[in-house]
């Protein structure tokens, strides 16, 4: 089994920014089967709304973790759109000097908003991938703010040119997968949340697989959990192959 | 193989769940190496009355010795006697309590009768904490995890029962083991990383027990969370059946 995991934040609420930390993540995820991690950033430990330079400073950790393991870390760039587009782009640029693949965005915004014109076209200009936190709304009233399935989707279907991931299966639910159907340049991350059963099979008679891509949220999630549910999952060796690892290297052209 | 102490046998009207009937879950448990498992009736969460879910279910694992049945019970029926003649003749003589489904607190003085008839038939007390995730349940089923200061007052109440208690995530299963003692959790909702080095390190060995949460949660990855853990070979025998088996007085 070949695996990469598209969500992880091996910094978490400053934890795990150090050599040692990094390599014993590393070390628990190839014990799993994981043989390359996405780091997304420590992107809540200055709450929802960073500063520029809160921001900087998440990225720098990010950047230390890529170059202190090259061969296990690829990161993206964490970002808060309602900066503007001045400092978004700044930003950007700098992380993709530093070898960033992609954009993560939290919930300093809904992805409906006009702040992420500026993101998206950066992500254009620079190539890289869009990942954005999504939950379904039904039951938290925090819209304005926090990104719907259905937000999200817009936010692809408003930008064909860029390569979204829609990150939380689980929190999108049935809902968000049926938003997600048709949208092309959309994948959506099978990260976050309990291994509920039902909706990674949805996910995929109504997605299909180009469109699924493993991740975990570790270290919320136990890697052994996210793999088990998709390794449990009834689905054929070359969909689980694309799931698990394939999708992502597409997507990020790893 | 593994003792499963969070199972349930029927359909769930809010999401796309596997559905078995007794002989194929047996199955599905045991292709996942879980050879034993206490089953409760999912019709009986949320029916008017859980009797006649859980005689459903008596029935239909007696011939399915993988399966042990878990009757459920709803303390706030003026017919619980009868609820309990029921559960006494299953092979766990124990019960399942949903507090938050049937709409009742574990805590209130109201159920004092209902506790000491339990004790003195001695019958084991299973309490649901959950079934889902609360941000994503169905809308309009505004039902939340039973609170742990409710289960606490309940604990500090009845100091000689001994529950187990399911579905606990683990921010509540520290707070609660600080309140109490007596009782015992299960593995379905605890989740971080190394969640079974987390348990072992945190919490006394003997009060751990195994659960899939089956059909709920995919089963392959409550076993993997377990079987995945570095544990000691004693500590693992002990989550994965031996608790559960002396829980349950098997």
């Amino acid at each position: 089994m070949r695996a990469i995991d598209i969500h992880t934040h091996p910094v978490f609420f400053g934890k795990g920014h150090s050599r040692r930390e990094a390599n014993e993540f590393a070390a628990y995820g190839q014990s799993n089967g994981i043989e390359h991690m996405i780091a997304l950033g420590d992107v809540l430990v200055f709450g929802k709304d960073p500063t520029a330079k809160q921001i900087s400073f998440i990225n720098d950790q990010t950047a230390d973790l890529i170059r202190w393991r090259p061969d296990y870390y690829t990161g993206f760039c964490c970002l808060n759109p309602t900066l503007g587009e001045k400092p978004v782009m700044r930003e950007v640029e700098r992380c993709v000097e530093m070898g960033f693949r992609g954009i993560k965005l939290e919930i300093s915004n809904n992805a409906r908003d006009a702040c992420m014109k500026p993101v998206m076209r950066a992500a254009e200009q620079w190539d890289i991938a869009v990942l954005q936190h999504s939950w379904s709304m039904t039951n938290i009233r925090q819209r304005s703010y926090h990104s719907d399935p259905e937000d999200t989707c817009l936010l692809a279907r408003r930008h064909p040119n860029v390569r979204v991931i829609m990150a939380h299966l689980t929190g999108c639910g049935y809902r968000g997968v049926l938003e997600a159907k048709g949208v092309d340049n959309l994948v959506v991350d099978t990260s976050g949340g309990y291994p509920e059963a039902g909706i990674l099979d949805y996910a995929l008679e109504h997605l299909g697989a180009d469109h699924i891509v493993y991740g975990s949220d570790l270290p919320i999630r136990e890697t052994s959990v996210t793999l088990g549910r998709t390794l449990g999952t009834d689905m054929s060796e070359s969909e689980r192959e694309k799931i698990l690892h394939l999708n992502t290297r597409r997507i990020l052209k790893l | 193989m593994l003792f499963d102490a969070h199972v349930h046998l029927g359909s769930w009207p809010f999401s796309f769940l596997p559905e078995y009937n007794a002989p194929q879950l047996a199955a599905h448990l045991k292709a996942h190496g879980i050879g034993r498992a206490a089953v409760a009736p999912l019709a009986a969460v949320l029916a008017p009355d859980p009797l006649p879910a859980s005689r459903a279910l008596l029935a239909a694992v007696r011939k399915v010795p993988a399966l042990l049945p878990l009757p459920a019970v709803n303390p706030a029926l003026a017919h619980w006697r009868e609820q309990l003649d029921l559960a006494a003749t299953g092979p766990l003589r124990a019960i399942k309590l949903y507090p938050n489904y049937h709409n009742y607190k574990l805590e209130s003085p109201r159920f004092a009768p209902f506790f000491a008839e339990v004790a003195a038939r001695g019958l084991r007390i299973v309490i649901g904490v959950r079934l889902e995730d609360e941000r994503h349940r169905y809308f309009a089923l505004n039902i939340k995890g039973v609170p742990v200061k409710s289960l606490a007052a309940f604990l500090k109440q009845y100091p000689k029962l001994h529950p187990l208690v399911l579905g606990l995530y683990l921010p509540e299963l520290r707070e609660l083991a600080k309140a109490a003692k007596n009782f015992s959790a299960d593995t379905s909702c605890v989740e971080w990383i190394r969640s079974a080095e987390t348990l072992a390190k945190e919490f006394p060995h003997d009060r751990i027990l195994f659960s899939s949460h089956t059909p709920f949660f995919n089963t392959r990855a409550g076993v993997d969370k377990l079987t995945s853990g570095d544990l000691p070979a004693k500590v693992r025998t002990a989550f994965e059946s031996a608790n559960a088996e002396r829980f349950f007085g098997l």
